[in-house]
């Protein structure tokens, strides 16, 4: 009886850590959750060859690589308007494994990154860093409603539409 | 002798594996294609995805959210290609870069190479050949995206 509630309790556990790290619908056009295994790579080093140090330290658009070839550019995280380079940045050049959704639409396929861990049995992490980042480099606690609307409160964002309206024209 | 045909043999490997590592260098990196690209700039996201309307001056400022936070800023050609930019005038920064955010919903005239792979375009954009200013007025139609502010 033990042995069995023991077997259980470690399917449960199983179970629930997988449900925890599964992919969240958004319903976006041709969803479909995914999970698959790649290198992370500098996009820009992969098809050009004009390679920069630590995949160009942030400062480049990271791309996941699997195992046949396809070049896969995830454009989004789990944060609010944000990419996902900060969530990649630490793997360049290993192998992760990436759960998400893929989007099919206008005649492409998109990848939005929702989790993601060091292949193969790395520590999972939502794709959440990107607000912890920008909090701690504007000096805001993370949890205040200026750092979970960074976007309204960002210097860059700030400069350009006090410039150019939020149209954009100047008006 | 025998030095005579171990330098021949050393420069037989050397001629064998020039041509090898510039094959390998072929099949690994996408071949470019020199172009010019007529189009609006644009938040690769929200237009791929459609999650709102992501044109003109509608979507201008949750364009300038979005190159900000590190999405891919995109060029929509006017024959409807979308290509992701992956360096812009000489400078590989292709994430948050501010001359990007200030180029945002503008339509322009990119010269630069663009490649192809696994079914997404890609434009390295060496410079801005003319920029239009922006010329989509989108507002009137469909307001300020996605919040209406």
């Amino acid at each position: 009886m033990r042995a069995m509630m023991a077997i259980l309790s470690l399917v449960l556990s199983a179970a629930w850590t997988a449900g925890a790290i599964a992919a969240e619908s958004w319903g976006l056009p041709e969803e479909e959750e995914t999970r698959f295994e790649a290198k992370v790579v500098d996009a820009l080093c992969e098809l050009t060859g004009d390679c920069a140090q630590r995949c160009g330290g942030g400062k480049r658009q990271l791309a996941l690589l699997t195992g046949e070839g396809e070049l896969i550019l995830p454009l989004k995280n789990v944060v609010p308007f944000a990419g996902t380079t900060v969530e990649l940045l630490e793997f360049c050049g290993k192998r992760v494994v990436a759960d998400g959704l893929f989007s099919t639409n206008r005649g492409v396929k998109v990848f939005a990154l929702q989790f993601v861990r060091e292949a193969p049995d790395g520590k999972w992490r939502r794709a959440n860093r990107f607000a912890g980042q920008w909090a701690a480099a504007n000096g805001v606690d993370p949890k205040s409603k200026t750092a979970q609307q960074w976007f309204r409160n960002d210097a860059s964002v700030m400069k350009a539409i006090e410039r150019d309206g939020k149209l954009g024209t100047g008006e | 002798m025998k030095r005579r045909g171990v330098f021949a043999a050393l420069l037989a490997a050397m001629l064998w594996t020039v041509p090898l590592s510039g094959a390998h260098a072929d099949a690994r990196h996408a071949s470019a294609k020199t172009v010019k690209v007529t189009g609006e700039i644009i938040d690769s996201w929200c237009y791929l995805t459609e999650i709102m309307y992501p044109l003109g001056t509608a979507h201008h400022q949750c364009a300038v959210w979005c190159a900000a936070g590190g999405i891919p800023v995109g060029i929509l050609s006017d024959d409807g290609t979308p290509y992701i930019l992956l360096s812009f005038q000489d400078n590989g920064q292709s994430v948050a870069n501010p001359a990007l955010l200030d180029l945002q919903t503008h339509h322009v005239v990119l010269e630069g190479q663009a490649f192809e792979r696994d079914g997404m375009h890609y434009l390295v954009a060496d410079r801005v050949v003319e920029d239009h200013g922006i010329t989509n007025m989108t507002h009137e139609d469909y307001g300020i995206q996605p919040f209406g502010e």
